[in-house]
């Protein structure tokens, strides 16, 4: 049976020397599977932004709705979440969006998931909270660490309360990387052991046993796979209202919190 | 899975690297992931793909905001002001239909209230017409009776003066009768002046 972890693993396409860049140190250039999957995935999501807006109508056809979901989706997301500065952000929150879902739905066709790679989450995770920490310091100075001071708490509780804030703050970069990572890793793994079982009952590795455990483990690796559909466009959304949330406590710091 | 017989090949070729037996795979990749780990820990891979990441974020970002967000803004704001504009003729439209429909019917009211006069007018007008002409029959009529009356009256009057008359003739008749001799005109007179007051 197939190691249900080989998907994940980096393979170079082609090797390109290494070079040295300021603050991220020696970088190896090399074109790898991951670069070909992210590169798809940002290349189909112009092609489908692009189709979408350039002959857009008032009377929208069907693409341009769907575009037009997608669009809406997000925009009452910062509008709602944000309120009025959230137009600002919506750039910021829709490419995140859609360069996960991109990639999300990318590996449930392609042979490698982008969004499996921590490299690569844990880069959205840190841009996000790059992003809070900008904002928060641009907008507040030194007030952004209100933030961890929050209104109405009895001073005696407040060292507590602060550490605790704070503690949290420091875990949402983590959160935000590991929890789509794992997402993603676990239903592939979990789709790779079901797909690997039908292998196994097809080649007839386990003999007679092979045909209930085959014909289970389709239908199993069938439903994953729906269910996996779901947990992609989820875990990207999930991102983009955190990545929201997170963005309201800097961009209305003091009101409201 | 692999039987223990076939084990022991597998951990020969595991340091040899790859091998084709079919057996061996599982043996050769988990003890390759064994030592390290999950791939996604090969820290070597980390940068190329954060720096790659970062371009494709970039890139995506800028077009994002000066390219897809304006033009999807752009066909939803002129779809809404489209709706918008829509919405405000129709409700002008009803407004004028309204305003005209008032109009009418004040018109109808007007005209309604115009006929009423005129109806009123033509009917007082009948009653005046009525009551002249009422009016000039009952004064021909009264006239007629007048009329009648001073002719009645004044037949009733000769009549009471032949009655007069005829009273002295007979008194004078019934004098000579009695008495022989003619009455004189002046007592004849006074007699049935008297009679005739007192009748």
């Amino acid at each position: 049976m197939a190691d249900p972890l080989h998907q994940f693993k980096i393979e170079k396409i082609i090797d390109l020397p290494d070079v040295t860049l300021p603050g991220l140190g020696q970088v190896d250039l090399a074109i790898t599977n991951s670069h070909v999957a992210m590169t798809v995935a940002f290349a189909a999501i112009v092609l489908f932004l692009t189709a979408v807006t350039s002959k857009a109508q008032i009377v929208p056809g069907r693409l341009q709705v769907v575009g037009e979901g997608v669009f809406g989706l997000i925009d009452n997301l910062t509008d709602s979440i944000i309120g009025h500065e959230g137009r600002k952000l919506f750039p910021f929150v829709f490419t995140i969006f859609t360069l996960i879902l991109g990639m999300n739905f990318l590996g449930l066709m392609l042979a490698f998931t982008a969004t499996s790679q921590i490299a690569v989450t844990a880069t959205f995770g840190v841009l996000t909270i790059g992003l809070v920490l900008i904002i928060g310091f641009a907008k507040h100075g030194l007030g952004f660490f209100k933030l961890f001071v929050p209104s109405g708490v009895p001073w005696v509780l407040l060292p507590v309360i602060v550490l605790i804030e704070f503690a949290s703050f420091l875990l949402r970069p983590v959160t935000l990387t590991l929890r789509l990572f794992g997402n993603m890793m676990g239903g592939h793994v979990a789709l790779k052991v079901f797909a690997g079982f039908v292998a196994a009952a097809v080649i007839g590795q386990i003999g007679l046993l092979g045909i209930p455990v085959g014909i289970l483990s389709i239908g199993m690796v069938t439903a994953l796979t729906a269910l996996e559909f779901l947990v992609a466009f989820l875990q990207a959304f999930v991102f983009a209202v955190l990545t929201c949330i997170y963005l309201n406590d800097v961009v209305n710091l003091g009101h409201g919190h | 899975m692999a039987d223990p017989t076939q084990s022991a090949p597998a951990v020969s070729t595991h340091g040899a690297g790859a091998s084709p037996a079919p057996g061996a795979t599982h043996e050769a990749s988990g003890a390759e992931h064994g030592s390290g780990g999950l791939p996604q820990f090969e820290f070597q891979h980390w940068g190329g793909q954060i720096a790659y990441l970062l371009v494709l974020f970039a890139i995506l970002y800028v077009l994002i905001a000066r390219v897809f967000t304006p033009r999807m803004r752009a066909v939803i704001d002129e779809r809404a002001s489209r709706i918008a504009g829509a919405l405000e003729a129709a409700r002008q439209v009803q407004a004028e239909a309204l305003e005209q429909s008032r109009a009418a019917a004040a018109e109808v009211a007007e005209a309604r209230a115009r006929s009423q006069a005129l109806a009123f007018d033509a009917r007082a007008k009948a009653n005046a017409e009525a009551a002249e002409r009422s009016a000039v029959e009952e004064a021909k009529l009264a006239s007629h009776l007048a009329e009648a009356e001073t002719r009645i009256q004044g037949l009733r009057d000769s009549a009471m003066a032949s009655v007069g008359a005829v009273a002295g003739e007979t008194a004078q008749a019934i004098i000579q009768k009695l008495t022989g001799k003619a009455a004189s005109a002046a007592d004849l007179k006074a007699a049935t002046a008297l009679s005739g007051g007192a009748a």
